[in-house]
């Protein structure tokens, strides 16, 4: 791998050896001592041209813990339009002798866009609404934890599969490491051609916990959304919202996902988000060692 | 200068010399003999081009382009514009009226005009229908039709407004006017970047839905049959706009319609690549589309194929996909895609009449002929011509082309026009 731009541009093998290290590192961070040398004398800077908490935190996390030294750039996407291109924004950084760019923007394609164009290792950190593929290799090496395995589980995805590169992203991972997928929500936020991608359709939620083993619960993003898809947040919490009372009509656990911040009360209630049936904090753990993962195989071509 | 083209193919379905190969001398601009003499010797006033392996046809006809001056000359203007034309065979050129100002009165048309006494390619402007192309208050068409507009369109953006649409309709009627239209459901294809489909989908990215075209297509034949008139559907994309426009010839219904040459080369599948030059409106569709806008061409559904040039600048390209800019050349290119991917389906003299005969006919110009007596308005090619597309050959200001890089047959030569010709012996 030179770049990690997609899910979609990755194979199987690829992704099962970044869970390969991904469990390495793992141990390292619960070790007393979280630090290991391996990317000393690498320069990554993480270029967020979109708000991030903790994808921006985890990442960064993650290149301490490997040794490499880090700079951090942000700014919004419009005062970016507005003066200065990307592909200059970058070049400048890249001067300053940056081997890698962690990059979040609101394009789709950005990360593609600079791969073409700038001497450096890419690391997507989300590009509009298109992917997000840490997000997936960490949510796919939770799931693979949790149930020891993924092959054969049924995993539903819950929310604004339109608006949402966690989706997309998820769609590709499960898929290739042989889970079923199924998507779930408001039709209005459902790609009308999201069953070319070979996902089955439900637009019952509790229908589609009953199916699933795994529930992985997005969060409604109202920023995102440039006109109206649905009536209310109310309506959508009393419809699509998942509750205690919802898992306890199932006849089975589930497993239930977020990838964070949660509307707590709009797409996961707190009795759910709180209890044993979810392993968000879990997935927020395993993000940093699958980010170590994905910066230390990308990082080996660079190396002296 | 005195022109003797030898031995050269006619291609031509309205004329009796159809492929036949003739010698063709052209005399202060004026055709002035087609024989099969053999060539005389070239002298000081008169210049032999060996038309072997050459075709002739009459100068061809572009129905849609951008030309983007006054206001956006650093993308084009009317001289590069020609330029390219020229380089692309065509020896006429209907420009659409979205620049800055608009093309909405007679002084534009005048500068628009005003260019062609100093180029050889000769530009038809086309004036807006609306104030300023926002599709809220007419423009002044009868006093824009006296002075020299060729039709009435709002170019790059849909005629929205349902009363504006039955009143130019109406309006044109008086001089038997052209309204051309581009369907589109702006409200259907907002925040959109490329067609919706499969590619679409595995790439987030917002689709521009086919329904989006055909609805407005729909909804303008319903207004065409309730008032009259006649309407031309500029660069249509779908499979189904091509049935719902060959439904409507058939009830006898004045439509007639065209579509862009990059549009049967390109499907959307492309777009994967995230290349902002193939940013288009309409987008690129789905091969079946493709496939279906051929049989439309094939059947004379679709009676003319357009260059659609758009010229874009590096700045407004070489962006990330969603804030590119749409658009891409075609004048230099047309000819060649035409031939390149429409060979099954469509003859060579089917293909020139699409960039003669017919456009020029919808928008009731006087037809060129291959004839003695008749003033030369003629485009030398070469049908078998291998050529791949390079930014360096492109004469538009822009360098925006979907196909650089790509092996195109066939490539025009020169055009004539009157005593003046780009023509240019080979060293």
């Amino acid at each position: 791998m030179r770049h990690l731009l997609g899910i979609k541009d990755i194979s199987k093998n690829d992704i099962e050896r970044i869970f390969e290290m991904a469990s390495h590192f793992k141990d390292v961070i619960n070790r007393p001592i979280k630090k290991v040398p391996s990317l000393r004398d690498i320069t990554i800077a993480n270029v967020f041209f979109e708000n991030s908490t903790r994808t921006k935190l985890s990442f960064e996390l993650a290149e301490k813990r490997l040794s490499a030294d880090v700079v951090n750039f942000s700014a919004s996407g419009s005062s970016v339009k507005k003066g200065e291109t990307l592909l200059d924004t970058v070049n400048n950084i890249l001067a300053m002798k940056v081997d890698m760019v962690v990059m979040r923007h609101s394009s789709v394609g950005a990360a593609h866009y600079l791969s073409k164009r700038v001497n450096a290792r890419i690391v997507n950190a989300g590009d509009g609404t298109h992917e997000h593929p840490t997000q997936a290799l960490l949510d796919s090496f939770s799931v693979n934890e949790k149930l020891g395995g993924v092959a054969g589980k049924k995993v539903v995805i819950v929310g604004d599969i339109l608006h949402s590169r966690v989706a997309l992203s998820n769609i590709f991972a499960f898929q290739k490491l042989g889970a079923e997928v199924m998507v779930c929500g408001p039709i209005t936020l459902l790609p009308k051609y999201i069953e070319s991608l070979g996902v089955k359709v439900e637009l019952d939620v509790q229908k589609a916990l009953e199916w699933c083993d795994v529930a992985n619960v997005l969060r409604i993003q109202l920023e995102r959304q440039q006109i109206k898809y649905f009536p209310s947040l109310r309506e959508y919490s009393l419809y699509y919202g998942i509750d205690k009372a919802r898992l306890e009509r199932l006849d089975k656990e589930i497993t239930i996902m977020h990838p964070g911040p949660i509307n707590r009360g709009i797409e996961l209630s707190s009795d759910v988000a709180d209890s044993d049936h979810a392993i968000i904090l879990d997935q927020v753990e395993n993000g940093v060692a699958v980010r170590m993962a994905v910066l230390y195989l990308l990082a080996e071509g660079i190396k002296p | 200068m005195n022109y003797l083209i030898h031995n050269v193919e006619i291609i031509d379905k309205h004329s009796e010399f159809n492929r036949q190969r003739k010698s063709i001398l052209i005399e202060n601009g004026v055709i002035t003999q087609i024989s099969d003499i053999s060539p005389t010797q070239s002298t000081d006033h008169l210049t032999v081009i060996s038309g072997q392996n050459l075709q002739i046809s009459v100068g061809w006809f572009d129905m849609r382009a951008s030309f983007c001056d006054p206001g956006f000359e650093y993308k084009e203007t009317l001289t590069t514009g020609c330029n390219a034309a020229q380089a692309g065979g065509f020896t006429e050129v209907a420009v659409l009226p979205n620049t800055q100002p608009v093309i909405q009165t007679k002084n534009e048309l005048a500068y628009l005009k005003s260019h062609n006494l100093r180029h050889l390619v000769q530009i038809y402007p086309i004036a807006a229908v609306s104030v300023n192309a926002e599709g809220k208050e007419l423009t002044e068409m009868l006093d824009l039709h006296t002075h020299g507009a060729v039709a009435f369109s709002d170019g790059i953006q849909p005629v929205w407004h349902s009363d504006i649409l039955v009143k130019t309709l109406q309006y044109l009627q008086k001089f038997d006017g052209l309204l051309i239209n581009r369907p589109e459901d702006l409200m259907l294809t907002r925040f959109g970047t490329m067609n919706e489909g499969v590619s679409s989908t595995m790439l987030g990215l917002k689709g521009m839905p086919a329904l989006a075209e055909e609805m407005m297509i729909r909804r303008d034949l319903d207004f065409l049959a309730y008032a009259g008139g006649k309407i031309h559907f500029s660069a249509i994309s779908s499979a189904r706009s091509v049935q719902l426009i060959r439904a409507a010839k058939a009830q006898g219904l004045q439509v007639s319609c065209d579509v862009a040459a990059h549009q049967i080369a390109i499907d959307d599948a492309a777009l994967m690549s995230f290349d902002s030059f193939l940013k288009v409106n309409p987008p690129f569709r789905g091969k079946a589309d493709i496939e279906a806008l051929l049989e439309g061409l094939q059947d004379g559904t679709i009676d003319v194929v357009v260059s659609d040039h758009r010229p874009q600048d590096e700045e407004s390209k070489n962006l990330e996909f969603d804030l590119a800019e749409f658009g891409a050349l075609g004048l230099e290119t047309a000819f060649g895609v035409l031939n390149t991917f429409g060979k099954k389906h469509l003859s060579l003299e089917d293909k020139i009449d699409k960039l003669t005969f017919r456009p020029r006919q919808i928008l009731n110009l006087p037809q060129a002929h291959i004839k003695v007596g008749e003033e030369a308005n003629l485009t030398l090619f070469d049908a078998q011509q291998e050529w791949t597309v390079e930014t360096k050959y492109i004469q538009s200001k822009s360098k925006n082309s979907p196909f650089l890089g790509t092996t195109l047959t066939g490539k025009p030569v020169a055009v004539f026009s009157g005593a003046q010709t780009n023509w240019q012996e080979k060293n």
